[in-house]
């Protein structure tokens, strides 16, 4: 037993360390006087979600293509105590910039002024745009979640939509919420009216089944907002499902293979790109610069969207997103 | 040990052939904290080589992953001492959602005084402690089924209520609440030592260690807890109050959660439903790398300490290594297996392969 | 060894026609027995004989359907087995007395814990505990350095003997033993045997309850016999040798009818064939008829 104990043990530790050696190797290679450069990006955004991988891809073209080395952090779960952890992890580790999301400026707020405190040129991305300059970022890289909201639901109204659902599939994110917001507000203006489903992350059967029982209570709605693809692909199944695809305006916020196939075949009328490659891009090429040049952007926000794909340029889109780089 | 007879004549007492001498050593060993403990050197060890330059010795570094250790230690010395007693809670993830979000809905939404607030959320705990104690002995099925159920059932009546009631599933603006800087200061604040903040939970996880250890070795209560997790039928055979005894561990755990959800939402300025989630599991682990037996009657308040830092380390020490997350649980996973084989493996050597 | 057959006083636990009945089952009917102080009464039984139903009647678990049940000649009701642990019926099971994985004194003080201290403060009184419970086995010839370890490192007989001498030390007035030889080795079992001397010795009342005769029969002052719920008379070691109480309990009368029946084939056999062949198998029938006609009278098991 005793042999046969530590034999286990060994093993183990052979395995761990393997896998540790194996899954540290950073993203981004060194090259140049930028080498020693390191960057540490922490977002709420899951490998497993296709919005952030996209992001994630950005993150390492550039870091590729600046030289320099890049570390990309994420709670498993939407846990803004977990990304609190992670963020002051990252301050403590001393890097030459960090790049994050701001899903929840009460909850990271601590955190992040620890880092700007300790002297770190830090960005902000995707979410948290009205709050960035305030926490002392060098500049907030995204789109501003209500406009692009207002935005989507007044081409909704120009396309005759007088009552839509949006469809939230991650409730207490605030951009998200602003983006409904907006919606409504946008929706407004051509007097339609706007109802919220709330609908699971990583749940896409129960969510085709919220979606098809709050078609069934409204038979008036005429219109569906989904603020992401995990919303938009349950969504396209419900309308499949219950025959009103076409009859029904669906849209949705963010792209993904399945969503530029239904732009392009006409199931959705159109999608919002806030361009998330460039929101993981920029941030790097920025942070290199001031670190290697003190240089800085004037605006507060870089606003990468909204950009509006419709059949006009979903072909060329499509291609792009093959390359995951869209 | 040697047990002779008082009937029978010997010259002179000899040692059993079938028992060795025990040396002190080797009965220090044999307490379960004592493999955990060498985990956590180990653990320690391998991080300050792997990311030692990378932030893990420096000291914002060790405050990082002591707050993640002290939060998950206050639950896990609490479930230790309900796995001595024999039984599981797997309803303390969600025990934490609702006790944050009863305090945030109450003091920020309905605007009551944050200590009333506090107070409320706490009777809550003890209600669920209660209930669920109550229910386990009633049906006499196995607590790990009854307590998934009230896992199940928190977390959607808080899901719901707090949709209900505010549309939404964080309930934030905890900082405009009149007293709010008085009730953080008590759990969430930091300490500053050297430039780098300790978050007050340490000092809570450290005082709920030292209270459980108390409980367990120095009290009847502790006896009767051993007791109970041994052999239930024989302690009460001798006069033990079981349901006391269930009951109290239950609430003894919820309450656990509850100083854990104070410290988030009090931290984290608001409450979020879906807080706690997967904690039970975590707290069970950490337990078990404490030398916490899965079938009671066995374990200590320390060990689970040690497993929760273990757990803080590894958590925070691949982040410093710069590991993708993806690879997280798989290198927690092996560590436990580690933790726990070496900790059944001193066992083996102190107990000389019984 | 005491040998009185009649001991006087009053008993300190006596039952008069008991009967105990689950449903349409009738497990015990009309059963009458007592002990006294300083006596120790066999309750002897094959399985199925009542024994353990007598007993959790006597240990507070049920009451009886019928019948009186007194403890030093007072009438009583328990209605939970602490009830019954406080009148002084302490009641040790073969298999449920002690918890391995806790010491020797944290086992010996379980539920009756000695404390120090006040208020909050109260605590448990480790050394206290350890010290007691070392003089307590001292007293009943066990000798232990350290009672801080475990159960578990006992065997089954000295983990029995701690139980009785728990069982004496909170004062137990009357001791009723479940079976302690069942699963006992033979040497063990004797040190079991040599302790329930010790607990008669000083005073308490013993019920021993086991099927085997070989180990009841050399401790015992009286015997009470069940046969399927029904008592067979209760009789002093005086009155009753071993092998009769061995042909009282089951088996023992229809072994021996049995033993007769394979002798009388064989006659019949050897007369209708008389061959060698035959005369050889009328031999090994009768010699099977004689072993079983003698192991009617040696204890079954």
């Amino acid at each position: 037993m005793r042999h046969r104990s530590s034999r286990l043990i060994a093993l183990f530790v052979a395995v761990m360390l393997a896998t540790v050696g194996f899954a540290s190797q950073t993203l981004g290679q060194g090259g140049g006087d930028r080498s020693d450069l390191r960057f540490v990006v922490v977002t709420h955004g899951q490998a497993s979600d296709p919005y952030w991988s996209v992001v994630q891809n950005g993150v390492n073209q550039a870091a590729k293509d600046m030289g320099v080395e890049v570390e990309y952090q994420a709670p498993d779960t939407f846990d803004m105590v977990a990304m609190s952890q992670l963020i002051d992890a990252a301050v403590a580790s001393q890097p030459d910039g960090i790049a994050l999301s701001i899903p929840d400026a009460d909850a990271l707020g601590d955190s992040i002024k620890a880092g700007v405190d300790a002297g770190i040129p830090m960005i902000s991305l995707d979410s948290g745009s009205d709050v960035a300059a305030d926490l002392g970022m060098l500049t907030h890289v995204g789109q501003t979640e209500y406009e692009a909201g207002v935005g989507a639901g007044k081409r909704m109204g120009e396309a005759g939509v007088t009552t839509a659902l949006c469809v939230n599939q991650e409730v207490g994110n605030v951009a998200l919420d602003d983006r409904c917001r907006g919606f409504t507000d946008g929706l407004a203006e051509s007097g339609g009216t706007v109802e919220l489903v709330e609908v699971k992350l990583n749940n896409p059967t129960e969510a085709q089944a919220r979606i098809e029982a709050a078609l069934s209570t409204n038979p008036d709605v005429n219109g569906i907002l989904a603020l992401g693809p995990t919303g938009a692909a349950p969504a396209l199944e419900a309308l499949r499902g219950t025959g009103q695809l076409g009859a029904i305006q669906l849209a949705t916020f963010d792209l993904s293979p399945d969503v530029l196939d239904a732009i392009e075949s006409g199931d959705i009328l159109f999608a919002i790109d806030s361009q998330q490659y460039m929101q993981g891009y920029l941030p790097i090429v920025l942070l290199t610069l001031y670190a290697t040049n003190l240089n800085t952007i004037a605006n507060p926000v870089l606003m990468t969207g909204p950009g509006f794909v419709t059949k006009e340029n979903a072909a060329q889109v499509i291609e792009l997103a093959a390359a995951g780089t869209r | 040990m040697q047990v002779t007879h008082a009937a029978e004549v010997r010259p002179a007492p000899e040692a059993d052939e079938r028992v060795a001498k025990t040396s002190r050593v080797r009965r220090l060993l044999v307490r379960p904290e004592v493999g955990a403990m060498a985990g956590a050197v180990a653990v320690w060890i391998f991080f300050a080589i792997a990311a030692g330059d990378r932030g893990f010795l420096s000291l914002r570094g060790t405050a990082n992953y002591l707050e993640v250790a002290a939060q998950l230690g206050i639950l896990a010395v609490a479930v230790a001492l309900l796995m001595i007693g024999g039984e599981f809670d797997l309803s303390i993830g969600s025990a934490i959602g609702a006790c944050g979000i009863i305090f945030a809905l109450l003091s920020a939404e309905l605007g009551w005084n944050v200590w009333l607030a506090m107070l409320a959320s706490l009777g809550f705990a003890l209600l669920l402690g209660v209930f669920n104690g109550y229910l386990v002995l009633r049906t006499e099925l196995p607590s790990f089924i009854i307590t998934l159920g009230t896992l199940l059932m928190v977390r959607g009546v808080t899901i719901g209520i707090t949709r209900q009631l505010t549309g939404r599933t964080v309930v934030s603006g905890l900082d405009d609440v009149p007293g709010y800087d008085a009730i953080r200061t008590i759990f969430a604040s930091d300490v500053r030592i050297g430039g780098a903040e300790f978050s007050i939970a340490i000092v809570w996880w450290l005082g709920v260690a030292a209270l459980a250890t108390w409980v367990l070795l120095r009290t009847s209560f502790g006896n009767w807890i051993f007791g109970v997790g041994g052999n239930q039928q024989a302690a009460r055979n001798v006069g033990v109050p079981i349901s006391l005894v269930k009951i109290v561990l239950f609430m003894g755990t919820a309450v656990a959660a509850w100083l854990v959800a104070m410290i988030q939402v009090l931290g984290a300025r608001s409450a979020d439903v879906v807080r706690g989630t997967g904690s039970e599991f975590t707290a069970i682990i950490a337990a078990v790398i404490g030398g916490v037996l899965l079938t009671g009657g066995y374990g200590s308040a320390i060990g689970p300490v040690f497993g929760a830092l273990i757990f803080g380390m590894v958590r925070q020490g691949i982040v410093f290594m710069g590991v993708d997350p993806g690879w997280e649980n798989a290198v927690l996973g092996a560590m436990l297996v580690i933790a726990v084989l070496v900790n059944r493996y001193i066992r083996t050597l102190a107990m000389g392969a019984r | 060894m005491s040998q009185t057959a009649t001991t006087n006083g009053t008993p300190l636990l006596e039952v008069e026609n008991v009967s105990r009945y689950f449903g349409s089952v009738i497990a015990l009917k009309d059963i009458s027995m007592s002990v006294h102080a300083g006596e120790v009464m066999c309750l002897l039984g094959d399985n199925g004989a009542g024994k353990s139903t007598l007993i959790k009647i006597f240990s507070g678990v049920y009451p009886p359907s019928e019948g009186r049940y007194l403890v030093e000649g007072d009438e009583v009701h328990f209605r939970s087995p602490r009830e019954a642990l406080a009148a002084g019926i302490a009641t040790v099971y073969q298999d449920l007395a002690m918890i391995p994985l806790m010491s020797i004194s944290r086992n010996f003080f379980l539920g009756s814990e000695p404390t120090t201290g006040w208020g909050p403060f109260r605590r448990f009184d480790v050394e206290a505990a350890d010290r007691i419970s070392r003089d307590e086995l001292h007293k009943m010839g066990i000798h232990v350095r350290d009672t801080g370890q475990a159960v578990g490192t006992l065997s089954g007989g000295e983990r029995q003997s701690v139980a009785i001498a728990r069982a004496v030390y909170f004062g137990a007035k009357v001791l009723i033993l479940d079976e302690p030889t069942a699963a006992l080795g033979v040497k063990e079992a004797g040190v079991v045997l040599r302790y329930i001397a010790q607990a008669r010795a000083r005073g308490l009342g013993v019920i021993f309850i086991s099927h085997n005769v070989h180990h009841a029969y050399p401790v015992g002052d009286r015997f009470t016999l069940l046969n399927r719920g029904r008592s067979y008379g209760t009789f002093a070691k005086s009155e009753i040798s071993r092998e009769e109480v061995v042909r009282m309990m089951a088996g023992g009368e229809e072994l021996e009818e049995l033993g007769h029946e394979l002798e009388e084939f064989a006659r019949l056999d050897a007369k209708a064939t008389a061959t060698p062949v035959a005369a050889d198998a009328e031999a090994k029938l009768l010699e099977m008829g004689r072993e079983f006609e003698a192991e009617g009278r040696e204890v079954i098991g």
